[in-house]
């Protein structure tokens, strides 16, 4: 991907704050959603927020956007609320989760259009466009119309019209659902290059892969706030130390009496009834006593295995202590 | 930006050919369609299939026959075997439009027996009888005038209060000696004129180019506005909410492209009319042109309403459906309205259909000023307009939700 044209066109990036968001509460009547969010993103920051369905991350992103009011606290998109800034919500450049694109429409159509309803004016419409073209390695297929372009591609313009006009803040939604391998890698290097040049990114996703290998900084979003934020691998050093993560599937669900047992050996019940989780650390139970002694209260072990732990163990564990549904 | 969003539109339709058909190319097809259809029906192309059965088989009747066979507007059998039954199965069967069955002679006693002749239509053919029926009176009187005679005679016998003998004797003389041959042909009672519009075009044909318009327009304009739906799930619209326009800039952007996209299909079905049929449009172009845009306002702005209220594609399409088959219907797109009962009649005007049409058969019918036709423009504007804002309010609190 061109990635010297972007540099050469982008803002300087410095470390100044894009985005500001502080104690923001917002609910739909009967269910508050967002209670005392905080989040600040920086120029050239890619910040990934984690959480399961239904804790506000959509929510979270029309109010970016400027869709939803605030109950009370306030967003701050380049030190102007977008709900009552057209000129904030220009420096976003959004993303969804679903290829928001005109299937009929060639990449270039697509791209001059949005860039004219983004406020771009007639005379730097080509230049906007061939900038978005080349910064996502679309020049080729600029006259393909979406529909007849494979899903990595779509997915590559569905970027390319969030950036056409050269947002200073971009949110993307699950950016790299139902594609392979390959496509998935050179997405993530566009959003390395995006925010190299300087744009901020934020990023919701359930990736944890991805997260880990993408994000400058990753966030949790639980009952309502960003919980737990920070590099990942500073955050999983503070969560783990050097524990491991310990995995145990059984052959069968456990009964009452075995549930118990699992419990006085440390480990937690997962969404699957037969998987346990728990951590390992140096003074820890060996794993072939461990097998043995669950094996003894009438258990069948299939697996047992102890890693590293990576974000999905740290959501696990947030999730878990929190009693949150996932 | 309201450009961009009618040029988006615009490709669309141009790279879906299924939709460029059915907004282009269908609706002046249906419309000759229906032409050929209604203006045959008011001229002599319909040519009914009938079948004959003589019960009495004398020489009237026998005339009666011969004649009927060789009317041109009329397809008409008959053989010997015929009976009534066979009669009434043939026309059940739909093998014959009606049946005629000559039960009794034609120039039998006036006060005596049944009817002379049967007409036997299907209830779903109900005009196709009274058409036979009035055929048959103009044959007999111009084939069969001994027939009128001797039921003239009879009846001012009875009227007034009968004959002397002498009258009596010199009247069979006379009718004996009657001159049926000769060719007479008296001033008619009732005369019928039908009156053709500007340019001697077709009423029908008029008519039905503004019922048939009407339709596709509604039809073509749910279909256009309903793309707002697909926008919004696939999140376009989540997108374009963010830009300086806002949802209002989609919302009219449709809107301007439905009224051009109306305006270009009701001018093909006119275009058609014109050349085929020789409805008057480029003697009354403005104001047609200003008809066709207060139609197409109102069909877009109606459409845009309907659909941004809906969640799914699935609803717009049922609900649409619905209501451009009940507006159409009720405002005389399929039926004329003249034919309704009053009541239905009255409901049709609050429907753009009706509104059209009418605006429609005064300009290219009957020439009518533009002050006439003032009304008709402000109702189809305004509602075009009103439906219109009311969709940019419903877009504009859905991006809230």
């Amino acid at each position: 991907m061109a990635s010297a044209t972007l540099r050469e066109t982008a803002a300087v990036p410095d470390d100044s704050l894009v985005l500001r968001v502080s104690d923001l509460h917002f609910g739909y009547p009967g269910r508050p959603v967002l209670r005392g969010l905080n989040l600040e993103i920086r120029n050239g920051e890619i910040f990934t927020l984690l959480g399961p369905n239904g804790a506000g991350k959509t929510t979270l992103v029309k109010l970016l956007c400027g869709r939803f009011r605030p109950a009370s606290g306030f967003v701050e998109l380049l030190g102007r609320t977008p709900g009552e800034s057209a000129s904030a919500r220009r420096a976003l450049g959004l993303v969804p989760q679903e290829i928001a694109l005109y299937p009929h429409l060639t990449a270039r159509e697509n791209l001059q259009t949005f860039a004219r309803l983004a406020g771009v004016t007639r005379s730097h419409i080509a230049e906007a466009v061939n900038f978005a073209l080349s910064v996502t390695g679309l020049d080729s297929r600029s006259g393909q119309q979406v529909r007849q372009l494979s899903g990595g591609y779509q997915r590559r313009v569905n970027i390319a019209a969030a950036i056409v006009h050269r947002p200073r803040l971009m949110l993307l939604d699950e950016p790299t659902v139902g594609v392979d391998i390959d496509a998935r890698q050179a997405i993530q290097q566009l959003v390395r290059t995006l925010a190299h040049s300087g744009m901020a990114v934020l990023l919701t996703t359930h990736d944890m892969d991805q997260a880990a290998s993408l994000s400058d900084r990753v966030g949790f979003l639980l009952e309502g706030r960003v919980d737990t934020q920070g590099a990942p691998d500073a955050l999983l050093t503070q969560a783990f130390g050097d524990r491991r993560e310990l995995r145990i599937t059984l052959e069968r669900e456990p009964a009452a009496a075995q549930q118990k047992a699992l419990a006085a050996h440390g480990l937690a019940a997962t969404a699957d009834a037969r998987i346990w989780w728990g951590e390992s650390h140096a003074g820890s139970e060996p794993a072939d006593a461990l097998t043995g002694a669950l094996e003894t209260a009438g258990m069948q072990v299939r697996e047992l295995r102890l890693r590293r732990p990576d974000l999905s163990s740290l959501f696990q564990r947030l999730t878990a202590t929190r009693g949150v549904r996932r | 930006m309201i450009l961009a969003i009618l040029r988006v539109m615009w490709l669309g339709l141009l790279r879906d050919r299924g939709a460029l058909a059915m907004a282009f190319i269908l609706p002046p097809i249906i419309f000759v369609i229906f032409a050929a259809i209604f203006a045959g029906a008011s001229g002599d192309e319909m040519r009914l299939r009938i079948v004959i059965a003589d019960l009495v088989d004398d020489a009237s009747s026998q005339a009666l026959v011969t004649a009927l066979q060789r009317d041109e507007q009329l397809r008409a059998h008959a053989d010997a075997a015929m009976d009534e039954p066979e009669v009434r199965r043939r026309v059940r069967m739909g093998e014959a439009d009606v049946g005629v069955v000559i039960q009794e002679p034609l120039a039998a006693p006036l006060l005596e027996g049944s009817a002379r002749i049967l007409v036997i239509a299907d209830g779903g053919r109900a005009v196709a009888g009274p058409m036979v029926a009035g055929r048959l009176q103009a044959l007999i009187q111009r084939e069969l005038p001994e027939v009128g005679l001797t039921r003239t005679v009879q009846l001012v016998d009875i009227l007034l209060d009968g004959y002397t003998d002498e009258q009596r004797r010199q009247l069979t003389l006379a009718m004996e000696h009657a001159d049926t041959e000769q060719a007479v042909e008296p001033v008619p009672l009732v005369a019928q004129e039908s009156l053709q519009g500007q340019a001697g075009s077709d009423g029908a044909v008029n008519y039905y180019a503004g019922a048939v318009a009407m339709l596709f327009l509604l039809f073509a304009a749910m279909q256009g506005a309903a793309s707002l739906i697909d926008e919004r799930q696939s999140g376009v619209v989540d997108r374009l909410l963010i830009g300086p326009g806002g949802s209002s800039v989609v919302v009219l952007g449709k809107g301007l492209f439905l009224v051009i996209q109306g305006v270009l299909q009701i001018g093909l079905i006119f275009l058609v009319a014109w050349l085929a049929y020789g409805v008057d449009l480029p003697g009354n172009f403005l104001p047609w042109l200003m008809t066709t845009l207060m139609a197409a306002l109102a069909a877009a702005g109606l459409a845009l309403a309907l659909c941004v209220s809906c969640s799914t594609r699935q609803q717009a399409q049922t609900l649409s459906t619905f209501f451009v088959l009940i507006l159409s219907a009720v405002g005389g797109s399929m039926v004329p309205r003249f034919m309704m009962p009053p009541w239905l009649q009255d409901l049709g005007w609050f429907t753009p259909n009706a509104w059209a049409i009418e605006a429609y058969q005064a300009v290219l019918w009957r020439g009518a000023p533009a002050a006439e036709l003032l009304t008709a423009w402000a109702v189809l504007g305004g509602v075009g307009l009103a439906a219109l804002g009311g969709a940019v309010l419903i877009a504009h609190r859905l991006a809230r939700t």
